[in-house]
């Protein structure tokens, strides 16, 4: 599996593993795991397979994925960590911490909602033609502000930046993503079993992960803190990358 | 299921990338004229400088005025981002600098403008970057002239001063094929008539002095990344692929991915070249670019007027515009450049050296200057002022002849247009 940074030694360290949402990759992450590099905490930041660098095939549940990412880290001999995940990455690490709920530390959870359905027309067009798929995710992923721009990382065009990471993904692998968060079941039971500490970051203006959708799921945790952006989308970590960051810190309480 | 309604070329060029001003609802676009910004604390401070935050630090990377300009043209483009620089000059120079170095090569088009011709043909082979020049629209040649270490293909929508249109589907399919980029110079087309990314190529960059600004105020380069180039397929980038000393070690690909270029330009070439736009200059950008699509329709359907005029004319001995048929780009241009080939192409006036000079002298709207792409009418005399240095045969090679003469044709009433130059070309062969 690749992860970022590669040259980084993981063995028996206690990282915080971010994961990435449908047909993104493990560069969404860049400016917190530098921020936590830099603290000289271990981080991993991975390419699910099928995304980015990492050329195994693509899975296709949420249990299947965490396994994948389980077998990795008792390979490297990682016994206890914490997640970030954003939006089907917020899944498996939902996953991950209910099923072995004790080598969890943390779970972040960003742009989630539990069921996270996904409409029937978009998982056809996600099975038949991806562009079109890449299109609606792009669209309904960011707030309508952002989608105008206004970027606070100094010149980058967010939609078309999201298109491109998501275009890199391979064939059939948006469908897969999306099949897998709409199968994804049982959320409320999992929640209820997770120990780690849970925090929520929700965007105000998310359409694909609306807020309301995360009630239950918040309910079903024990304690968990809820931080809102107001007028973020579900790209929460393009749309307020600063917001998401001190968020992040005071959950690894940095 | 239907493809989301994105906004349109009309509303990005007034919008893309600006939010009202939070502080004193100003909705223009604020000049954020400051050198730099101040840090709240010391930790923001080294996390802006470690690219863990968002943030500015100093005019020459990023101004928030200028972002906004990146943001408008990444989005007319249809790229992913862009970096403002101090002229068009600026931008070729950092899109070339920031993937090439020392031993490397470049496949160029022949019909470029001139200061492009002279950074290529003269000034870069001191840096250890070759260029070698072909015919673009001959694919075998272009094929032929790539080398082992070449690292580049580059073009000109419209090439200068024939007006080749440039195939950029066939170009970018033969850089591709050989894992290598497409940089293409838009200046003469614009998004509104052409959007090269769309076509094939990866890079774009504008002297947004001209049809992009239209006001002719101001000297400023845009340079636009696409994000489509897999940087990784090739090992002659080594600036995207290995660490970089010069910011802790970073791996541009590793840690951007599809936007590895842009960010190495703007953390090297940016903040170490400093050929950067000032703020206020990135102001006057973006009011031109409100009315970018205004303007370009008055511009071709004035220049397809004139083009008209000129073809018919007695003291015309030939008028070079691809939409004419007999321009050898005509099919291309028609199946590229639908909305229109320009607002500059260049004619024969009968007679000589002289004729063309005295033409020029003689007309009144159409101002005499090296310049194009302003609202209003340009005109030049090549071979008396930007080719002046070239013999009879150099000029051939060149598609110049001693009596052509260079419109850039503005937005003022057509009719005055017309009769500036029927007096003018009446006075010429007098």
């Amino acid at each position: 599996m690749f992860y970022h940074p590669s040259s980084k030694k993981i063995k028996n360290t206690n990282p915080i593993i971010f994961v990435h949402g449908t047909g993104m990759d493990h560069t969404v992450w860049t400016l917190p795991v530098r921020h936590f590099l830099r603290k000289k905490k271990d981080v991993l930041a991975i390419d699910l397979p099928g995304h980015g660098n990492n050329k195994d095939k693509a899975l296709s549940s949420i249990p299947n994925i965490a396994d994948y990412i389980f077998t990795f880290l008792d390979k490297n001999s990682i016994s206890n960590f914490s997640i970030v995940g954003h939006s089907m990455g917020s899944l498996i690490g939902l996953e991950m911490a209910s099923k072995q709920p004790e080598r969890v530390n943390a779970l972040s959870m960003i742009g989630t909602a539990f069921p996270m359905q996904v409409n029937d027309a978009l998982l056809d067009s996600a099975k038949n033609n991806s562009q079109i798929a890449i299109d609606i995710l792009t669209f309904m992923g960011y707030s309508y502000s952002s989608r105008i721009g206004g970027n606070k990382n100094p010149g980058i065009w967010m939609t078309e930046s999201t298109k491109r990471l998501m275009q890199k993904s391979g064939k059939g692998v948006i469908y897969k993503d999306l099949k897998a968060c709409a199968d994804f079941n049982d959320g409320l039971d999992k929640a209820r079993r997770v120990q780690a500490n849970v925090q929520l970051i929700l965007g105000s203006n998310d359409y694909l992960t609306p807020k309301f959708k995360a009630k239950d799921l918040i309910q079903a945790f024990k304690n968990p803190v809820v931080e809102e952006i107001k007028g973020s989308g579900h790209s929460l970590m393009m749309e307020e990358p600063n917001k998401v960051l001190e968020y992040l810190k005071k959950l690894f309480k940095d | 299921m239907k493809k989301p309604k994105d906004l349109n070329l009309d509303t990005l060029s007034l919008h893309a990338g600006s939010k009202p001003d939070s502080d004193f609802g100003a909705r223009a676009t604020p000049i954020y004229q400051t050198s730099s910004f101040i840090f709240p604390d010391s930790d923001t401070a080294a996390g802006i400088f470690n690219n863990e935050m968002a943030g500015h630090v100093y005019s020459r990377i990023t101004n928030p005025t200028n972002a906004v300009l990146e943001e408008r043209i990444s989005s007319l483009e249809g790229g992913i981002g862009s970096i403002s620089t101090a002229s068009g000059q600026a931008a070729l120079f950092l899109a070339i600098t920031t993937i090439l170095g020392k031993n490397s090569h470049i496949v160029a088009s022949k019909s470029l403008y001139g200061g492009s011709h002279n950074l290529l043909e003269y000034t870069l082979p001191r840096f250890g970057i070759r260029t070698s020049f072909v015919d673009f629209r001959k694919p075998k040649l272009v094929k032929g002239a790539i080398q082992k270490n070449t690292g580049l293909l580059f073009g000109e929508t419209l090439g200068n001063p024939g007006l080749d249109v440039m195939n950029i589907e066939l170009i970018s399919n033969i850089a591709h094929k050989n894992k290598l980029p497409l940089l293409v110079d838009s200046t003469f087309t614009t998004p509104y008539l052409m959007k090269p990314f769309d076509l094939g190529a990866d890079l774009v960059f504008h002297s947004a002095t001209k049809f992009l600004s239209g006001h002719g105020v101001v000297i400023g380069g845009l340079l636009v990344d696409s994000g489509k180039f897999d940087w990784s397929s090739n090992g002659l980038f080594k600036t995207l692929n290995e660490p970089y000393k010069g910011f802790h070690d970073m791996k541009f690909v590793d840690e951007f991915g599809p936007s590895a270029f842009i960010n190495r330009a703007r953390k090297e070439g940016a903040r170490d070249f400093g050929a950067c736009m000032s703020p206020h200059t990135a102001f006057l950008i973006l009011q031109g670019l409100e009315t970018l699509s205004l303007r370009m329709e008055k511009h071709i359907s004035n220049t397809r007027q004139i083009v008209d005029f000129l073809s018919t004319h007695e003291e015309v001995k030939s008028v070079s515009y691809p939409e004419l048929s007999d321009h050898p780009d005509y099919d291309l241009a028609k199946k590229i450049l639908p909305r229109g080939s320009g607002a500059v192409f260049t004619f024969e006036i009968k007679g000589g050296y002289e004729s063309g000079k005295k033409f020029i002298e003689s007309l009144n709207i159409f101002s005499h200057l090296a310049n194009v792409g302003d609202a209003k009418s340009l005109v030049i005399h090549p071979a008396s002022t930007t080719h002046h240095r070239m013999d009879k045969a150099a000029l051939r090679k060149a598609g110049v002849t001693e009596n052509t003469v260079r419109l850039s044709v503005g937005i003022e009433d057509i009719d005055d247009l017309k009769e500036d130059l029927q007096e003018a070309l009446k006075q010429a062969n007098r």
